[in-house]
Protein backbone atom coordinates (compact mmCIF):
# COMPACT_ATOMS: atom_id res chain seq x y z
CA UNK A 1 0.00 0.00 0.00
CA UNK A 2 0.99 3.46 -0.60
CA UNK A 3 2.66 5.39 2.36
CA UNK A 4 0.93 8.36 1.20
CA UNK A 5 -2.77 8.60 1.95
CA UNK A 6 -3.80 12.17 0.08
CA UNK A 7 -1.50 13.12 -2.86
CA UNK A 8 -2.40 16.84 -4.12
CA UNK A 9 -0.60 17.85 -7.35
CA UNK A 10 -0.39 21.24 -9.20
CA UNK A 11 -3.81 22.59 -7.67
CA UNK A 12 -5.04 25.82 -9.02
CA UNK A 13 -7.72 27.90 -7.56
CA UNK A 14 -8.69 31.26 -8.47
CA UNK A 15 -11.63 33.34 -7.29
CA UNK A 16 -11.81 36.60 -10.06
CA UNK A 17 -8.47 38.04 -10.23
CA UNK A 18 -7.52 36.29 -6.77
CA UNK A 19 -5.34 33.76 -7.01
CA UNK A 20 -6.11 31.34 -3.80
CA UNK A 21 -4.08 28.36 -4.49
CA UNK A 22 -1.21 28.46 -7.18
CA UNK A 23 0.39 25.35 -7.86
CA UNK A 24 -0.15 23.66 -5.04
CA UNK A 25 1.56 20.06 -4.55
CA UNK A 26 2.38 18.22 -1.58
CA UNK A 27 1.78 14.88 0.05
CA UNK A 28 0.17 13.58 3.28
CA UNK A 29 2.02 10.29 5.24
CA UNK A 30 -0.04 8.01 6.92
CA UNK A 31 -0.72 7.79 10.08
CA UNK A 32 0.96 11.22 10.63
CA UNK A 33 -0.37 14.58 12.49
CA UNK A 34 0.56 16.82 9.62
CA UNK A 35 0.55 20.33 10.09
CA UNK A 36 -0.61 22.92 7.42
CA UNK A 37 0.65 26.61 8.69
CA UNK A 38 0.37 29.83 7.02
CA UNK A 39 0.27 33.80 7.39
CA UNK A 40 -3.77 34.96 7.35
CA UNK A 41 -5.19 35.18 3.58
CA UNK A 42 -2.79 32.30 2.77
CA UNK A 43 -5.27 30.13 1.19
CA UNK A 44 -5.45 27.11 4.35
CA UNK A 45 -9.35 27.65 4.04
CA UNK A 46 -9.50 27.04 0.84
CA UNK A 47 -7.57 24.43 -0.16
CA UNK A 48 -9.22 22.31 3.01
CA UNK A 49 -12.55 22.88 0.86
CA UNK A 50 -10.56 21.73 -2.04
CA UNK A 51 -9.31 18.51 -0.14
CA UNK A 52 -12.87 17.91 1.23
CA UNK A 53 -14.79 18.54 -1.93
CA UNK A 54 -16.81 21.48 -0.99
CA UNK A 55 -15.37 23.21 -4.01
CA UNK A 56 -13.67 22.31 -7.21
CA UNK A 57 -10.33 23.20 -8.12
CA UNK A 58 -9.60 24.65 -11.60
CA UNK A 59 -6.81 22.46 -12.61
CA UNK A 60 -4.66 19.86 -10.70
CA UNK A 61 -5.33 17.05 -8.90
CA UNK A 62 -6.04 15.51 -5.52
CA UNK A 63 -5.04 11.76 -4.93
CA UNK A 64 -6.70 9.82 -2.33
CA UNK A 65 -5.81 6.12 -1.35
CA UNK A 66 -4.29 6.51 -5.04
CA UNK A 67 -7.64 7.01 -6.17
CA UNK A 68 -8.30 10.61 -8.21
CA UNK A 69 -10.68 12.22 -5.87
CA UNK A 70 -10.63 15.79 -8.16
CA UNK A 71 -13.89 16.30 -8.94
CA UNK A 72 -15.82 13.48 -6.49
CA UNK A 73 -18.84 15.31 -4.41
CA UNK A 74 -18.21 16.21 -0.74
CA UNK A 75 -20.52 13.78 0.45
CA UNK A 76 -19.36 10.81 -1.54
CA UNK A 77 -15.52 11.93 -0.12
CA UNK A 78 -17.22 11.34 3.24
CA UNK A 79 -18.03 7.67 2.32
CA UNK A 80 -14.59 7.26 1.45
CA UNK A 81 -13.37 8.14 4.89
CA UNK A 82 -11.98 11.81 4.91
CA UNK A 83 -14.01 13.50 7.69
CA UNK A 84 -13.24 17.45 8.71
CA UNK A 85 -14.45 19.36 11.01
CA UNK A 86 -15.14 23.51 10.34
CA UNK A 87 -13.20 26.55 11.31
CA UNK A 88 -16.58 27.61 12.47
CA UNK A 89 -18.45 25.32 14.63
CA UNK A 90 -20.57 23.03 12.67
CA UNK A 91 -22.60 21.37 14.66
CA UNK A 92 -26.63 21.32 14.78
CA UNK A 93 -27.62 23.97 17.13
CA UNK A 94 -31.29 22.93 17.43
CA UNK A 95 -30.53 19.36 18.43
CA UNK A 96 -29.62 17.89 21.70
CA UNK A 97 -25.85 16.52 22.08
CA UNK A 98 -27.11 12.90 21.82
CA UNK A 99 -29.11 13.80 18.90
CA UNK A 100 -25.95 15.73 17.26
CA UNK A 101 -24.14 12.57 17.61
CA UNK A 102 -27.05 10.19 16.68
CA UNK A 103 -26.90 11.91 13.15
CA UNK A 104 -23.40 11.26 12.37
CA UNK A 105 -23.40 7.40 13.56
CA UNK A 106 -26.29 7.33 11.19
CA UNK A 107 -24.68 9.40 8.49
CA UNK A 108 -22.38 6.23 8.40
CA UNK A 109 -24.66 3.26 8.72
CA UNK A 110 -26.69 2.86 5.27
CA UNK A 111 -29.26 5.01 3.93
CA UNK A 112 -31.28 6.49 6.39
CA UNK A 113 -34.65 6.52 4.77
CA UNK A 114 -36.20 4.95 8.73
CA UNK A 115 -39.49 6.81 9.23
CA UNK A 116 -40.72 5.10 12.35
CA UNK A 117 -38.74 4.18 15.02
CA UNK A 118 -37.26 7.05 17.43
CA UNK A 119 -33.85 7.90 16.50
CA UNK A 120 -32.02 7.23 19.64
CA UNK A 121 -33.70 4.18 20.13
CA UNK A 122 -32.54 2.54 16.78
CA UNK A 123 -29.96 -0.51 16.98
CA UNK A 124 -27.16 1.27 15.50
CA UNK A 125 -27.51 3.88 17.74
CA UNK A 126 -27.55 2.49 20.96
CA UNK A 127 -24.96 -0.04 19.77
CA UNK A 128 -22.11 2.93 19.47
CA UNK A 129 -23.94 6.27 21.09
CA UNK A 130 -22.51 5.45 24.35
CA UNK A 131 -18.70 4.99 22.96
CA UNK A 132 -19.06 8.17 20.96
CA UNK A 133 -19.90 10.47 23.38
CA UNK A 134 -17.60 9.05 26.13
CA UNK A 135 -14.52 9.44 23.50
CA UNK A 136 -15.03 13.48 23.72
CA UNK A 137 -16.09 13.20 27.39
CA UNK A 138 -19.76 14.38 26.64
CA UNK A 139 -21.98 11.75 28.02
CA UNK A 140 -23.02 13.57 30.45
CA UNK A 141 -24.50 15.90 28.27
CA UNK A 142 -26.47 14.37 25.92
CA UNK A 143 -29.73 15.94 26.86
CA UNK A 144 -28.50 19.61 26.41
CA UNK A 145 -29.64 21.29 23.42
CA UNK A 146 -26.39 21.87 21.34
CA UNK A 147 -26.53 25.01 21.20
CA UNK A 148 -26.07 25.63 25.16
CA UNK A 149 -22.75 24.10 25.19
CA UNK A 150 -19.61 26.09 25.95
CA UNK A 151 -17.29 26.75 23.15
CA UNK A 152 -14.80 24.36 23.88
CA UNK A 153 -17.54 21.71 24.54
CA UNK A 154 -18.92 22.43 21.15
CA UNK A 155 -15.49 21.77 19.34
CA UNK A 156 -15.51 18.68 21.18
CA UNK A 157 -18.57 17.77 20.43
CA UNK A 158 -17.58 18.46 16.50
CA UNK A 159 -14.18 16.40 16.32
CA UNK A 160 -16.38 13.35 18.57
CA UNK A 161 -18.69 13.76 15.44
CA UNK A 162 -16.21 13.47 13.11
CA UNK A 163 -14.86 10.56 14.44
CA UNK A 164 -17.73 8.39 14.62
CA UNK A 165 -17.47 7.39 11.09
CA UNK A 166 -13.46 5.81 11.66
CA UNK A 167 -12.51 7.75 9.09
CA UNK A 168 -8.76 7.45 7.87
CA UNK A 169 -7.73 11.11 7.33
CA UNK A 170 -9.43 13.56 9.67
CA UNK A 171 -9.24 17.16 8.56
CA UNK A 172 -8.97 19.91 11.15
CA UNK A 173 -9.67 23.17 10.35
CA UNK A 174 -8.13 25.73 12.90
CA UNK A 175 -9.65 23.40 15.98
CA UNK A 176 -8.30 25.83 18.94
CA UNK A 177 -9.80 29.05 17.45
CA UNK A 178 -11.30 31.02 20.05
CA UNK A 179 -10.43 28.67 22.72
CA UNK A 180 -9.62 29.44 25.85
CA UNK A 181 -6.25 27.85 27.42
CA UNK A 182 -7.83 25.68 28.88
CA UNK A 183 -9.49 24.08 25.75
CA UNK A 184 -6.75 24.09 23.90
CA UNK A 185 -5.03 21.79 25.95
CA UNK A 186 -7.90 19.46 26.41
CA UNK A 187 -8.42 19.41 22.82
CA UNK A 188 -4.46 19.06 22.20
CA UNK A 189 -4.36 16.26 24.43
CA UNK A 190 -7.36 14.55 22.73
CA UNK A 191 -5.58 14.73 19.61
CA UNK A 192 -2.45 13.38 21.30
CA UNK A 193 -4.79 10.36 22.09
CA UNK A 194 -5.88 9.81 18.13
CA UNK A 195 -2.36 10.31 17.25
CA UNK A 196 -1.09 7.08 15.76
CA UNK A 197 -4.96 5.55 15.80
CA UNK A 198 -5.46 7.86 12.25
CA UNK A 199 -3.76 10.28 9.88
CA UNK A 200 -4.36 13.91 10.94
CA UNK A 201 -4.76 16.88 8.17
CA UNK A 202 -3.95 19.77 11.30
CA UNK A 203 -4.77 23.63 10.04
CA UNK A 204 -3.51 25.64 12.93
CA UNK A 205 -2.52 29.12 14.01
CA UNK A 206 -1.12 28.50 17.43
CA UNK A 207 2.31 27.52 16.51
CA UNK A 208 2.83 25.77 19.89
CA UNK A 209 0.35 23.47 19.16
CA UNK A 210 1.57 22.77 15.57
CA UNK A 211 5.38 22.29 17.03
CA UNK A 212 4.04 20.26 19.80
CA UNK A 213 1.69 17.51 17.66
CA UNK A 214 3.01 17.70 14.33
CA UNK A 215 5.14 15.01 12.70
CA UNK A 216 5.30 17.01 8.83
CA UNK A 217 4.71 20.48 8.04
CA UNK A 218 3.79 22.49 5.02
CA UNK A 219 3.76 26.17 4.61
CA UNK A 220 1.54 27.75 2.80
CA UNK A 221 2.21 31.42 1.51
CA UNK A 222 0.03 33.05 -1.30
CA UNK A 223 -1.26 29.65 -1.76
CA UNK A 224 1.91 28.22 -2.48
CA UNK A 225 3.19 25.64 -0.34
CA UNK A 226 6.98 27.17 0.18
CA UNK A 227 8.00 23.92 2.05
CA UNK A 228 6.76 20.33 3.29
CA UNK A 229 9.26 18.94 5.61
CA UNK A 230 9.82 17.22 9.26
CA UNK A 231 8.64 19.80 12.22
CA UNK A 232 12.38 20.03 13.26
CA UNK A 233 13.34 21.67 9.98
CA UNK A 234 10.22 23.94 9.42
CA UNK A 235 11.08 26.10 12.82
CA UNK A 236 14.60 26.65 12.12
CA UNK A 237 13.67 27.83 8.21
CA UNK A 238 14.06 31.29 7.22
CA UNK A 239 11.56 31.45 4.82
CA UNK A 240 9.37 30.63 7.58
CA UNK A 241 10.13 32.83 9.97
CA UNK A 242 10.15 35.41 7.04
CA UNK A 243 6.28 34.75 6.88
CA UNK A 244 5.47 34.53 9.72
CA UNK A 245 7.71 37.66 11.15
CA UNK A 246 5.18 40.21 12.75
CA UNK A 247 3.28 37.23 14.50
CA UNK A 248 5.57 37.25 17.07
CA UNK A 249 6.83 33.64 17.50
CA UNK B 1 -40.05 16.51 33.11
CA UNK B 2 -42.59 18.71 34.49
CA UNK B 3 -43.06 20.58 31.19
CA UNK B 4 -43.84 17.45 29.07
CA UNK B 5 -46.06 16.42 31.65
CA UNK B 6 -47.91 20.00 31.12
CA UNK B 7 -47.49 19.82 27.42
CA UNK B 8 -49.06 16.00 26.32
CA UNK B 9 -51.86 16.88 29.30
CA UNK B 10 -52.93 19.87 27.06
CA UNK B 11 -52.57 17.75 24.19
CA UNK B 12 -54.65 15.24 25.35
CA UNK B 13 -56.97 17.66 26.99
CA UNK B 14 -57.38 19.41 23.46
CA UNK B 15 -57.52 15.93 21.49
CA UNK B 16 -60.58 15.25 24.49
CA UNK B 17 -62.29 18.17 23.43
CA UNK B 18 -62.29 17.73 20.04
CA UNK B 19 -63.57 13.83 20.13
CA UNK B 20 -66.72 14.83 21.84
CA UNK B 21 -67.52 18.44 20.02
CA UNK B 22 -70.23 17.13 18.49
CA UNK B 23 -71.80 16.53 21.35
CA UNK B 24 -71.22 19.57 23.42
CA UNK B 25 -72.56 21.22 20.21
CA UNK B 26 -75.45 19.04 19.67
CA UNK B 27 -76.17 19.76 23.42
CA UNK B 28 -76.03 23.78 22.46
CA UNK B 29 -78.37 23.91 19.53
CA UNK B 30 -75.85 25.42 17.32
CA UNK B 31 -75.11 22.57 14.97
CA UNK B 32 -74.07 24.81 12.26
CA UNK B 33 -70.42 25.05 14.34
CA UNK B 34 -70.20 20.93 13.12
CA UNK B 35 -68.80 21.98 9.94
CA UNK B 36 -67.33 24.93 10.97
CA UNK B 37 -65.33 22.53 12.94
CA UNK B 38 -64.86 20.18 10.33
CA UNK B 39 -63.15 23.25 7.88
CA UNK B 40 -60.76 23.87 11.45
CA UNK B 41 -60.08 19.96 11.05
CA UNK B 42 -58.89 20.33 7.07
CA UNK B 43 -57.19 23.35 7.27
CA UNK B 44 -55.43 22.39 10.21
CA UNK B 45 -54.10 19.28 8.45
CA UNK B 46 -53.54 21.38 5.92
CA UNK B 47 -51.50 23.61 8.36
CA UNK B 48 -49.84 20.35 10.20
CA UNK B 49 -48.24 19.00 6.92
CA UNK B 50 -46.49 22.61 6.09
CA UNK B 51 -45.17 22.72 9.38
CA UNK B 52 -43.38 19.26 8.40
CA UNK B 53 -41.61 21.86 5.85
CA UNK B 54 -41.21 25.40 7.60
CA UNK B 55 -41.18 23.88 11.28
CA UNK B 56 -38.26 21.03 11.17
CA UNK B 57 -36.82 21.15 7.83
CA UNK B 58 -36.40 25.34 7.17
CA UNK B 59 -38.23 25.03 3.97
CA UNK B 60 -40.35 28.12 3.06
CA UNK B 61 -42.87 26.92 0.94
CA UNK B 62 -45.22 29.62 -0.71
CA UNK B 63 -47.29 27.02 -2.87
CA UNK B 64 -48.61 24.38 -1.00
CA UNK B 65 -52.07 25.61 -1.35
CA UNK B 66 -51.34 23.80 -4.85
CA UNK B 67 -51.25 20.59 -3.49
CA UNK B 68 -54.60 21.02 -1.44
CA UNK B 69 -55.88 21.92 -4.80
CA UNK B 70 -54.82 19.03 -6.53
CA UNK B 71 -56.61 17.14 -4.01
CA UNK B 72 -59.44 18.65 -4.12
CA UNK B 73 -59.29 18.60 -7.88
CA UNK B 74 -58.65 14.69 -7.91
CA UNK B 75 -61.44 14.23 -5.60
CA UNK B 76 -63.97 16.74 -7.68
CA UNK B 77 -62.78 15.21 -10.81
CA UNK B 78 -63.80 11.79 -10.76
CA UNK B 79 -67.06 12.88 -8.98
CA UNK B 80 -68.06 14.71 -12.26
CA UNK B 81 -67.36 12.15 -14.56
CA UNK B 82 -68.52 9.12 -12.12
CA UNK B 83 -72.25 11.80 -12.31
CA UNK B 84 -71.60 12.37 -15.87
CA UNK B 85 -70.94 8.60 -16.86
CA UNK B 86 -68.29 9.33 -18.53
CA UNK B 87 -64.62 7.98 -18.16
CA UNK B 88 -61.42 10.11 -17.30
CA UNK B 89 -59.96 8.76 -20.52
CA UNK B 90 -60.56 5.58 -22.98
CA UNK B 91 -57.04 5.31 -23.70
CA UNK B 92 -54.38 3.32 -22.63
CA UNK B 93 -56.76 1.82 -20.61
CA UNK B 94 -60.59 2.82 -19.57
CA UNK B 95 -60.61 5.14 -16.37
CA UNK B 96 -64.41 5.26 -14.92
CA UNK B 97 -65.19 7.87 -12.63
CA UNK B 98 -65.67 7.33 -9.03
CA UNK B 99 -67.48 8.67 -6.21
CA UNK B 100 -66.12 6.29 -3.00
CA UNK B 101 -63.93 7.68 -0.83
CA UNK B 102 -62.01 4.42 -0.51
CA UNK B 103 -60.42 5.11 -3.66
CA UNK B 104 -60.73 8.90 -4.73
CA UNK B 105 -59.44 9.91 -1.00
CA UNK B 106 -56.29 8.03 -1.21
CA UNK B 107 -56.36 8.93 -5.13
CA UNK B 108 -55.90 12.77 -4.19
CA UNK B 109 -52.82 12.02 -1.46
CA UNK B 110 -50.72 10.10 -4.16
CA UNK B 111 -51.70 12.20 -7.00
CA UNK B 112 -50.46 15.43 -4.62
CA UNK B 113 -48.12 13.45 -3.78
CA UNK B 114 -46.62 12.73 -7.25
CA UNK B 115 -47.20 16.61 -7.76
CA UNK B 116 -44.80 17.07 -5.34
CA UNK B 117 -42.08 14.88 -6.58
CA UNK B 118 -41.67 16.51 -9.63
CA UNK B 119 -42.38 19.82 -8.68
CA UNK B 120 -39.93 19.31 -5.61
CA UNK B 121 -37.13 17.64 -7.29
CA UNK B 122 -36.99 21.19 -9.43
CA UNK B 123 -37.77 23.36 -6.19
CA UNK B 124 -35.13 21.83 -4.09
CA UNK B 125 -32.12 22.63 -6.23
CA UNK B 126 -32.55 26.29 -5.30
CA UNK B 127 -31.96 27.63 -1.68
CA UNK B 128 -33.85 30.51 0.89
CA UNK B 129 -35.23 33.42 -1.81
CA UNK B 130 -35.17 31.60 -4.85
CA UNK B 131 -37.42 28.54 -3.42
CA UNK B 132 -39.56 30.54 -1.82
CA UNK B 133 -40.48 32.14 -5.23
CA UNK B 134 -40.10 28.91 -7.10
CA UNK B 135 -42.51 27.11 -5.28
CA UNK B 136 -45.39 30.27 -5.15
CA UNK B 137 -44.53 30.30 -9.21
CA UNK B 138 -45.40 26.70 -9.24
CA UNK B 139 -48.86 26.60 -7.28
CA UNK B 140 -49.33 30.07 -9.41
CA UNK B 141 -48.76 28.10 -13.01
CA UNK B 142 -51.11 25.27 -11.40
CA UNK B 143 -53.76 28.01 -10.30
CA UNK B 144 -54.04 29.63 -13.83
CA UNK B 145 -53.64 26.55 -15.65
CA UNK B 146 -57.03 25.18 -13.80
CA UNK B 147 -58.45 28.74 -14.58
CA UNK B 148 -58.10 28.21 -18.36
CA UNK B 149 -59.51 24.43 -18.15
CA UNK B 150 -62.81 24.98 -19.33
CA UNK B 151 -63.50 20.92 -19.27
CA UNK B 152 -63.65 21.38 -15.60
CA UNK B 153 -65.47 24.50 -14.92
CA UNK B 154 -62.22 26.84 -15.53
CA UNK B 155 -62.95 29.73 -13.48
CA UNK B 156 -66.11 29.11 -11.74
CA UNK B 157 -65.01 25.80 -10.61
CA UNK B 158 -66.78 22.63 -10.33
CA UNK B 159 -69.66 21.27 -7.92
CA UNK B 160 -70.21 17.97 -6.35
CA UNK B 161 -73.66 17.05 -6.12
CA UNK B 162 -73.22 15.05 -2.58
CA UNK B 163 -69.70 14.13 -1.16
CA UNK B 164 -68.54 10.32 -1.52
CA UNK B 165 -69.60 7.76 -0.02
CA UNK B 166 -67.27 5.34 2.40
CA UNK B 167 -69.02 1.61 3.07
CA UNK B 168 -70.45 1.64 6.78
CA UNK B 169 -70.35 5.79 6.94
CA UNK B 170 -72.66 8.40 5.72
CA UNK B 171 -70.08 11.56 5.22
CA UNK B 172 -73.15 12.99 4.11
CA UNK B 173 -74.13 13.44 7.35
CA UNK B 174 -71.81 16.07 9.03
CA UNK B 175 -71.17 14.39 12.25
CA UNK B 176 -69.73 11.27 10.42
CA UNK B 177 -67.66 13.72 8.40
CA UNK B 178 -66.59 15.58 11.30
CA UNK B 179 -65.12 12.41 12.77
CA UNK B 180 -63.58 11.26 9.34
CA UNK B 181 -61.96 14.66 9.58
CA UNK B 182 -60.56 13.86 12.53
CA UNK B 183 -59.44 10.22 12.15
CA UNK B 184 -57.29 11.93 9.53
CA UNK B 185 -55.98 14.49 11.06
CA UNK B 186 -54.61 12.41 14.31
CA UNK B 187 -53.48 9.83 12.19
CA UNK B 188 -51.57 12.24 10.09
CA UNK B 189 -50.42 13.95 13.21
CA UNK B 190 -49.27 10.80 14.96
CA UNK B 191 -47.13 10.01 11.37
CA UNK B 192 -45.78 13.11 11.34
CA UNK B 193 -44.94 12.86 14.88
CA UNK B 194 -42.88 9.71 13.98
CA UNK B 195 -41.00 10.73 11.18
CA UNK B 196 -40.21 14.24 13.10
CA UNK B 197 -38.15 12.05 15.54
CA UNK B 198 -37.22 9.20 13.23
CA UNK B 199 -33.71 8.55 11.83
CA UNK B 200 -34.78 10.39 8.37
CA UNK B 201 -36.26 13.22 10.55
CA UNK B 202 -33.31 13.60 12.89
CA UNK B 203 -31.03 13.72 9.13
CA UNK B 204 -34.30 16.48 7.75
CA UNK B 205 -34.20 18.34 11.15
CA UNK B 206 -30.32 18.70 11.01
CA UNK B 207 -30.20 20.09 7.25
CA UNK B 208 -32.80 22.87 8.48
CA UNK B 209 -30.00 23.96 10.84
CA UNK B 210 -26.87 22.97 8.91
CA UNK B 211 -27.11 21.59 5.78
CA UNK B 212 -23.13 21.63 4.86
CA UNK B 213 -22.49 20.29 7.73
CA UNK B 214 -24.84 17.29 6.45
CA UNK B 215 -22.95 17.11 3.25
CA UNK B 216 -19.71 16.73 5.38
CA UNK B 217 -21.46 13.71 6.97
CA UNK B 218 -21.57 11.67 4.14
CA UNK B 219 -25.43 12.41 3.51
CA UNK B 220 -26.99 13.24 0.22
CA UNK B 221 -29.31 15.71 1.92
CA UNK B 222 -31.09 16.55 -1.58
CA UNK B 223 -33.16 12.99 -1.77
CA UNK B 224 -34.16 13.30 1.99
CA UNK B 225 -35.61 17.04 1.95
CA UNK B 226 -37.38 15.80 -1.28
CA UNK B 227 -38.82 12.70 0.63
CA UNK B 228 -40.12 15.01 3.46
CA UNK B 229 -41.60 17.60 0.72
CA UNK B 230 -43.57 14.77 -0.65
CA UNK B 231 -44.50 13.68 2.13
CA UNK B 232 -45.90 16.85 2.91
CA UNK B 233 -47.54 17.31 -0.29
CA UNK B 234 -49.57 14.32 0.63
CA UNK B 235 -50.75 15.94 3.33
CA UNK B 236 -51.96 18.38 2.11
CA UNK B 237 -53.70 16.46 -0.78
CA UNK B 238 -55.40 14.41 1.53
CA UNK B 239 -56.74 18.03 3.52
CA UNK B 240 -57.91 18.79 -0.21
CA UNK B 241 -59.53 15.53 -0.84
CA UNK B 242 -61.52 16.82 2.51
CA UNK B 243 -61.91 20.28 1.78
CA UNK B 244 -63.63 19.37 -1.95
CA UNK B 245 -66.16 17.22 0.51
CA UNK B 246 -66.40 19.61 2.84
CA UNK B 247 -67.71 21.98 0.52
CA UNK B 248 -69.08 20.49 -1.91
CA UNK B 249 -67.01 22.29 -4.57
CA UNK B 250 -63.54 22.89 -5.85
CA UNK B 251 -62.81 25.92 -7.66
CA UNK B 252 -58.69 27.02 -8.80
CA UNK B 253 -59.24 29.65 -6.03
CA UNK B 254 -57.44 26.78 -3.81
CA UNK B 255 -54.11 27.11 -5.31
CA UNK B 256 -53.78 30.73 -4.55
CA UNK B 257 -51.15 31.69 -3.19
CA UNK B 258 -53.63 33.95 -0.94
CA UNK B 259 -54.40 30.31 0.62
CA UNK B 260 -50.99 29.61 0.90
CA UNK B 261 -50.22 32.69 2.80
CA UNK B 262 -53.16 31.66 4.82
CA UNK B 263 -51.70 28.05 5.65
CA UNK B 264 -48.32 30.01 6.85
CA UNK B 265 -50.22 32.38 8.88
CA UNK B 266 -52.05 29.20 10.91
CA UNK B 267 -48.80 27.97 11.03
CA UNK B 268 -46.58 30.84 12.45
CA UNK B 269 -49.79 31.63 14.90
CA UNK B 270 -49.89 28.00 16.33
CA UNK B 271 -46.18 27.60 16.59
CA UNK B 272 -43.40 26.78 14.24
CA UNK B 273 -42.01 23.24 14.53
CA UNK B 274 -44.85 22.69 17.28
CA UNK B 275 -47.53 19.37 15.08
CA UNK B 276 -50.26 20.63 17.78
CA UNK B 277 -49.93 24.13 17.41
CA UNK B 278 -50.89 24.32 13.78
CA UNK B 279 -54.20 23.20 14.75
CA UNK B 280 -54.59 25.63 16.70
CA UNK B 281 -53.89 28.20 14.52
CA UNK B 282 -56.44 27.15 12.02
CA UNK B 283 -58.64 27.61 14.62
CA UNK B 284 -57.99 30.68 16.05
CA UNK B 285 -57.46 31.78 12.53
CA UNK B 286 -61.16 30.58 11.43
CA UNK B 287 -62.52 31.48 14.31
CA UNK B 288 -61.34 35.20 14.12
CA UNK B 289 -62.71 35.37 10.54
CA UNK B 290 -66.03 33.68 11.51
CA UNK B 291 -66.82 36.26 14.03
CA UNK B 292 -65.04 39.26 12.14
CA UNK B 293 -66.20 38.78 9.18
CA UNK B 294 -69.57 39.16 10.34
CA UNK B 295 -68.54 42.98 11.15
CA UNK B 296 -66.20 44.06 8.50
CA UNK B 297 -64.50 42.45 5.37
CA UNK B 298 -61.61 43.83 6.10
CA UNK B 299 -61.52 41.62 9.23
CA UNK B 300 -57.18 41.28 8.52
CA UNK B 301 -56.69 44.83 9.50
CA UNK B 302 -57.67 43.15 13.30
CA UNK B 303 -55.90 39.77 12.65
CA UNK B 304 -52.31 41.36 11.03
CA UNK B 305 -51.28 43.38 14.36
CA UNK B 306 -52.38 40.23 16.28
CA UNK B 307 -50.38 37.98 14.35
CA UNK B 308 -47.28 40.51 14.71
CA UNK B 309 -47.33 40.20 18.35
CA UNK B 310 -47.79 36.49 18.58
CA UNK B 311 -44.77 36.28 16.44
CA UNK B 312 -43.10 39.01 18.12
CA UNK B 313 -43.68 37.89 21.87
CA UNK B 314 -44.41 33.97 21.47
CA UNK B 315 -41.37 31.93 19.71
CA UNK B 316 -43.75 29.11 19.68
CA UNK B 317 -46.57 30.52 18.76
CA UNK B 318 -49.81 30.16 20.82
CA UNK B 319 -49.32 26.66 21.26
CA UNK B 320 -45.92 27.67 23.32
CA UNK B 321 -48.09 29.95 25.12
CA UNK B 322 -49.81 27.39 26.49
CA UNK B 323 -48.16 25.06 26.53
CA UNK B 324 -44.87 26.10 27.37
CA UNK B 325 -41.95 26.84 25.68
CA UNK B 326 -39.73 24.43 24.27
CA UNK B 327 -38.04 21.48 26.05
CA UNK B 328 -35.05 19.47 25.70
CA UNK B 329 -35.58 16.65 23.84
CA UNK B 330 -38.98 15.12 22.32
Amino acid sequence: MNDKIMEVKGLNKAFGAVTATNDLSFGIDRGHVHALIGPNGAGKTTLVNQLTGDIFPDSGKIIYNSQDITRLKDYRRAHLGIARSFQITHIFENLTVGENMALSICAHSGHNFHFWRHSLRSGIVKEKLEGALGRVDLAHRRHLKASHLSHGEKRQLEVGMALTGDPELLILDEPMAGMGPGGTIELSKLIEKLKGTLTILLVEHDMDVVFSLADMVTVLVYGEAILTAPVDQVRKNRRVQQAYLGDGW
Amino acid sequence: MTSTLRKNSIVASGGLLLVILPILVSWSGHDYYISLFSRILIYGLAAVSLDLLLGFSGMISLGHAAYVGIGAYVVAIFFHHASEMEPLFTWPFVLEGSENGLLVLPLAVLISALFALVIGSLCLRTRGMHFIMITLAFAQMLYYFFVSLEKYGGDDGLSLYSRSSIPGMDLGNDIHFYYLCLGSLLVFIFVARRLVYSRFGLIVRGCSNNERRIRALGINSYSYRLALFVIAGAGAGLAGGLLANQTEYVSPGLMHWTLSGELMVMVLLGGLGTLFGPVLGAAVFLLVEENLAMYTEHWMVYMGPFLVLVVIFAKRGLFGLVAGGENGNE
